[in-house]
């Protein structure tokens, strides 16, 4: 009976209805829409924040004056693997091109592409071997564009010298001392240089907080040996307060939008119940007892918030997913946990915005509501 | 007559008039709110981003990062470079001079610590220099601002600490530094006794270098007025097409794009205004910092925006909504006005009116009440004001008289339909 008193009000009352349901929905929407990006920020945020490239690099400690060749895949199993962007191994040495010394780097050309976005190559990043990606500083003193071909000369790690040629598939700008390198990839630097030596130095991009990167260094030095883990500063803690500024940037406008939305859904369905005061007289005077009456408009109350709530929380995952492939081209993570408390806290609002109401019109002497007064 | 029948509704029904011009004061601020933090958080998250330090960097012409990679002594005096500590004002003078938030003059020189062999270099530099410029005008510049990352222990020093240095942690380490204690550097023969004031932990090469005030670099290394390098930290608008291509070679611009590129605050164009102004100079951008400074402005940019639009979607539907159950709400009184003999247009207009007044009061407050949201956002996030936009102003103008449009008409029209002798029975 009483199921049936809340169902055919709300049938009955279509258009009034809707318009309440609408109300419920749209504050569900943008409370479980922005919940849900607030929730996402710092993980796809710190994501873009890796275009700042390397924040923890690796150098040889104690008497090693290099890193043994198999230190990226051990630093790996410290990393989770979706945090890891980027770990380029690098080999320095000096190479001759015209008789002009030269620094020339042996790298993981795959890696370097996602430790460094921010390089400018003018030509291409090499591919097959012998292609080699010059700085340009060294395009400058050598007069050479993509596509020349240079010879490199010099000393091998065993004291025998060597000539091999190259081709210039790109030239990169980047501002700082990159420009003053020429980087091909690590088997065609061992295959001048020799491979008796080891790593220089390790550059990883990894996207983690502070404290999970503090972890990571302390893991790495306490179980790697003679590797020094050093956490590039300017990138991690600039990411860290500019990280914690736009995420309590979200948080505020979250908080805003919310208590506004909230108060807005709370006066509509205000509005929606203070029209039915006569509804409320007229029962009152047919001999309803005021906790009859309120439990029935609760019950309206609550059907229409969970399934406001409901619809809330489905478009508000779409709204955030459309936010998420717009801005930052990835799908968002779904925050279970948003299900029961958008519903909770819908049905809690429309409760609460319906008991208002009814209760000031319960107070009320049915023959002067009926009356009109 | 009409008049008095506004003024009459408006009063008599004082408490639901108030409900709705509070919801459409909460709309309009949110939209208020909201439109002015979008606005303004480019600018604001753009200063953020100087954390990261400089984004150019300002060489003699000539100079080269190769010279560091051999060694070739800087004191040997063949190839040596430097630009004029005279000309730095200059900078501040350029047509986005006030885009640049900071710059730092550098000397570097090789010296040898406590008569050891190995070298280390010896970086001049300003740490908070009080500057005035040519324009009449004057600035505090300087490391201390660019280089927020760095962890100092003991103090940073001042300019006129003629007799203090800092040492960075990887030399003090080796050399068993601590603060406080006197160090001997000596330059080329000549040497120079200095007590070490603070001991930096930057996380990069400079914890290789110790710091000295420029003036005491320039003495020691006879190089008065001269400096090897400047790092500028400027607000630039993130690159595009035009400035990627100007970059590239200037001369391929017509003479519009020249225009258009020499006027806005591309890295490039910055970069291009800095070499006129500071005689043989080269700028470059350090892509590192300008580059992914431009992607997490966009990014944030669009986010705001899309919040903003998913935020006004909501107050918009939100007032609509309300406004279209209190006119529906009043079928009764339009019934008996009908059953008077109120003409449709005589009845539209006085329930319209009444909205719009409410409206209108909303609105004004709620632009207000937004004002001072942006406020509280702004101050306990960025710390600073947010700018007032008056294009914010008709936004929400339109905006409100838009949504209560769209939320009175339909019903008004529904309520026209309805039979007098019907509703005025209740059904």
């Amino acid at each position: 009976m009483y199921f049936r008193m809340i169902t055919s009000s709300l049938i009955r009352r279509r258009s009034r209805m809707i318009v309440a349901l609408l109300a419920v929905a749209i504050g569900a929407t943008i409370l479980s829409g922005l919940v849900t990006i607030y929730y996402d920020i710092p993980r796809q945020m710190g994501q873009e924040f890796r275009s700042y490239g390397a924040n923890l690099i690796l150098v040889p400690s104690g008497d090693d004056t290099v890193l043994g060749y198999d230190v990226a895949e051990r630093v790996k199993t410290f990393i989770a693997k979706d945090d890891a962007v980027g770990i380029a191994p690098y080999r320095y040495g000096t190479i001759k091109v015209n008789e002009q010394p030269l620094m020339a780097a042996g790298t993981d050309i795959n890696e370097v592409k996602r430790t460094s976005p921010y390089w400018f190559i003018t030509g291409q990043w090499p591919e097959a071997d012998k292609e080699a990606l010059i700085g340009q500083e060294v395009a400058d003193l050598i007069r050479l564009s993509p596509g020349s071909r240079f010879t490199a000369t010099g000393t091998d790690g065993g004291g025998n010298s060597f000539s091999r040629d190259f081709v210039v598939s790109g030239i990169v700008q980047t501002g700082g001392t990159e420009e003053a390198f020429i980087f091909m990839s690590l088997s065609d630097y061992g295959d001048m240089m020799g491979n008796s030596g080891g790593i220089d130095v390790v550059e990883c991009s990894i996207s983690a907080s502070q404290t999970a990167l503090d972890d990571i260094v302390s893991q790495i030095s306490e179980n790697i040996e003679n590797v020094t883990p050093r956490l590039v500063k300017r990138v991690t803690e600039s990411e860290g307060s500019v990280l914690s500024k736009l995420q309590a940037l979200v948080y505020l406008v979250t908080v805003v939008v919310l208590l506004l939305t909230m108060i807005c859904v709370a006066t509509t369905m205000m509005a929606v119940v203070t029209e039915r005061r006569k509804e409320i007289g007229l029962k009152k005077a047919l001999g309803a007892a005021n906790k009859s009456i309120v439990m029935e408009f609760l019950g309206e109350g609550l059907l229409l918030g969970a399934f406001g709530g409901l619809l809330g929380v489905a478009l508000g995952f779409m709204f955030a997913q459309t936010v998420s492939m717009n801005v930052f081209s990835r799908p968002i993570s779904f925050q279970s946990f948003l299900i029961p408390a958008t519903l909770i806290i819908s049905v809690a609002i429309t409760g609460l915005a319906c008991l208002i109401p009814v209760r000031n019109a319960t107070d009320v002497d049915p023959a002067i509501v009926l009356r009109g007064e | 007559m009409f008049l008095r029948m506004v003024k009459g509704a408006l009063f008599r029904q004082k408490g639901k008039m108030l409900m709705i011009a509070f919801t459409i004061a909460l709309g309009a601020s949110l939209a208020t709110a909201m439109l002015n933090v979008m606005l303004d958080v480019g600018d604001k998250v753009n200063q953020e981003l100087k954390t990261y330090g400089a984004n150019i960097t300002v060489m003699p012409k000539g100079a080269s990062l190769l010279d560091d990679l051999y060694g070739i002594e800087e004191g040997s005096g063949v190839s040596d470079q430097y630009l004029r500590e005279s000309e730095l004002g200059n900078i501040k003078t350029i047509f986005w001079a006030f885009n640049i938030v900071d710059f730092t003059p550098y000397l570097n020189t090789k010296a040898r610590l406590n008569s050891r062999n190995d070298e280390v270099e010896l970086v001049g530099t300003w740490f908070s220099h009080y500057l005035n410029l040519p324009t009449g005008e004057s600035l505090n510049t300087g490391m201390i601002n660019m280089k927020s990352w760095w962890d100092v222990s003991g103090e940073w020093l001042t300019d006129q600490d003629e007799n203090f240095v800092m040492v960075g942690s990887l030399v003090a380490g080796r050399n068993n530094i601590q603060v406080g204690d006197s160090i001997t550097i000596d330059i080329g023969g000549q040497t120079k006794e200095l007590t070490v004031k603070g001991i930096f932990d930057a996380g990069g090469d400079e914890d290789e270098q110790i710091y000295a005030p420029l003036r005491v670099a320039q003495e020691f290394t006879a190089r008065p007025g001269l400096i090897s390098r400047i790092e500028v930290s400027a607000l630039t608008t993130p690159d595009n097409e035009l400035s990627r291509r100007a970059a590239q070679n200037i001369k391929s611009l017509s003479i519009k794009e020249y225009e258009i590129w020499y006027c806005t605050a591309y890295v490039s164009s910055i970069c291009y205004q800095i070499e006129e102004a500071v005689t043989d100079s080269v700028a470059k951008a350090v892509r590192q910092v300008a580059e992914s400074e431009g992607a997490i402005l966009e990014k944030t940019q669009l986010l705001m925006l899309l919040i903003t639009i998913l935020s006004l979607v909501g107050s918009a539907l939100g007032i609509s909504n309300l406004v279209t159950a209190s006119v529906m709400e009043r079928s009764r009184e339009i019934g008996l006005l009908k059953a008077i003999g109120a003409h449709d247009g005589a009845i539209s207009g006085l329930v319209l009116v009444e909205i719009l007044v409410t409206a209108v009061v909303g609105g004004i407050s709620g632009y207000f009440a937004g004002l001072g949201f942006a406020q509280i956002i702004g101050r306990s996030v960025f710390g600073a004001v947010i700018d007032i936009k008056p294009m914010v102003i008709p936004i929400v103008a339109v905006l409100v008289s838009l949504v209560t449009l769209a939320g009175s008409v339909p019903s008004i029209r529904l309520l026209l339909k309805l039979r007098p002798a019907e509703v005025l029975h209740g059904r």
